[in-house]
């Protein structure tokens, strides 16, 4: 099984950060609504970034504060774990790029891309590969060496479901199976 | 005896002459000579005609050939983009067919769509050297909240200028299209900040009181309250207000992790930071 040259394992990749992670303020809830818009858009963009450049799928916050991404440590700044929820709060509700995956607000799903953009993915590629009628397992759909040069290669099951019931839902896709045998098929 | 050196009557008679021929001799010299400036005038016009008219594509697509013509002009003294003169439109427009002008316009729409796109994070204040080095990447995004009436401006634009990237321009050129959006009364204005020349975006007027600390910022890249009361002198109560102020019209940023808070220019996003 070898993977394309072209794709660099992507946990290696070392990650550019933008040139406000090293603003200072940047770290600093902005009091003034409309400097805080400004930032939050900021942040939104800079957590998506690093998530798909780090091939994160859901994002724990009560880890990732103690992480790079939250906390420029040559700066000796970090964003609080309140201030991150928030943050993450205006990305699930005006951008529509997380989703909390329970109550406490502690891991959140991160749509680098959203359901939708990744079931389109995957028509595509099922599409190009001529794979219409064939069955998958849910396994090899994200862990097979088939697609292990896809962007979706290693998704989150939870995004996964999430993206072929955008699918079913268009009517290009079939799920079904139990739990952990599950299969799908594409028209 | 010199002859010159008369003598008698007779040299008052001279003394009151000279200087009436001195007078004529005077203008008719000066008239000469604005026959020959004439004459290098009509020449250079028709060269610079010429010059124009065979380099419109260089002037538009080539920075440093722009650059180059922008020098010149500034050097001679003459304004590609001055339409002030109302004797004959532009001279400018109709020597060069309308592409200097149409390329400061265009790019124009471009600056107004950074400052826009812009000014929720810094206030509606932004270096030109940032506007520059956006517009060159001419980022395909705008984010940020761009206007309705910007975005149709925009669409217009784009339809009548063929839209076009613009690789490697200068600041000169940035400060000229600023200074083409001047007939629009559109609040557009570069300002000088410190060192730092700024394109202001919003028709607010700094106080001095406000510059002087947006100057202060700019060179020692962030101020404290009590930086403020150290270095101006000034009470406590009025660095909170001047600050309170540059906050309330988002052109400062506040950091609350260092020992006293820090305010910070927006600037210095774009400048590295750290």
């Amino acid at each position: 099984m070898t993977t394309p040259s072209s794709r660099p394992s992507p946990a290696e990749q070392p990650f550019t950060f933008p040139r406000e992670y090293h603003f200072p303020p940047f770290f600093t809830r902005q009091r003034n609504a409309i400097t805080y818009t400004a930032q939050c858009q900021k942040w939104s963009k800079l957590i998506l970034d690093y998530c798909r450049a780090k091939r994160i799928w859901r994002l724990s916050l009560v880890d990732a504060i103690d992480g790079e991404l939250f906390w420029n440590k040559s700066l000796n700044r970090r964003l609080s774990l309140a201030d991150a929820r928030e943050i993450i709060d205006v990305m699930k509700t005006k951008e529509g790029r997380a989703e909390w995956v329970s109550k406490d607000k502690n891991v959140a799903l991160v749509y680098w891309r959203n359901p939708e953009e990744w079931a389109t993915v995957i028509g595509d590629w099922i599409e190009e590969t001529a794979q219409r009628n064939t069955v998958l397992t849910l396994y090899e759909l994200t862990e097979g060496y088939l697609t292990a040069s896809q962007e979706f290669h290693g998704m989150d099951t939870e995004i996964l479901q999430k993206s072929l019931n955008v699918l079913v839902k268009r009517g290009k896709a079939q799920v079904f199976g139990s739990e952990d045998q599950q299969g799908v098929k594409f028209f | 005896m010199s002859k010159k050196k008369g003598v008698g009557l007779a040299a008052f008679d001279r003394r009151h002459l000279s200087p009436q021929q001195y007078a004529d001799h005077g203008r008719i010299i000066h008239r000469q000579h604005i026959d020959e400036l004439e004459t290098q005038l009509a020449i250079f016009q028709s060269l610079l005609a010429h010059f124009s008219n065979t380099h419109s594509a260089a002037i538009r697509s080539d920075p440093s050939f722009r650059a180059a013509f922008a020098r010149m002009c500034a050097a001679i003294g003459v304004d590609p983009l001055a339409s002030s003169s109302n004797r004959k439109g532009n001279f400018w427009a109709e020597m060069l067919g309308g592409s200097v002008n149409d390329f400061y316009f265009g790019l124009a729409v471009r600056v107004v769509e950074v400052c826009r796109a812009t000014r929720a994070e810094n206030g509606g204040l932004i270096s030109v050297r940032e506007v520059r080095e956006r517009v060159e990447k001419g980022a395909g995004s705008l984010g940020g909240e761009v206007s309705e009436y910007v975005t149709a401006v925009h669409v217009v634009v784009c339809l009548i200028f063929e839209w076009k990237p613009y690789p490697g321009i200068c600041s000169d050129d940035i400060l000229r299209a600023v200074k083409s959006l001047k007939p629009l009364g559109s609040g557009f204005a570069v300002i000088t900040i410190g060192k730092k020349q700024m394109i202001r975006s919003v028709p607010k007027e700094l106080n001095t009181d406000q510059s002087t600390v947006l100057e202060a910022i700019h060179i020692l890249g962030y101020v404290t309250v009590s930086m403020l009361q150290a270095n101006l002198g000034w009470e406590r109560a009025r660095s909170h207000t001047v600050i309170d102020d540059l906050l309330a019209d988002s052109l400062v940023w506040v950091d609350m992790q260092a020992e006293e808070t820090e305010y910070w220019s927006p600037m210095f996003i774009h400048d590295g930071g750290g």
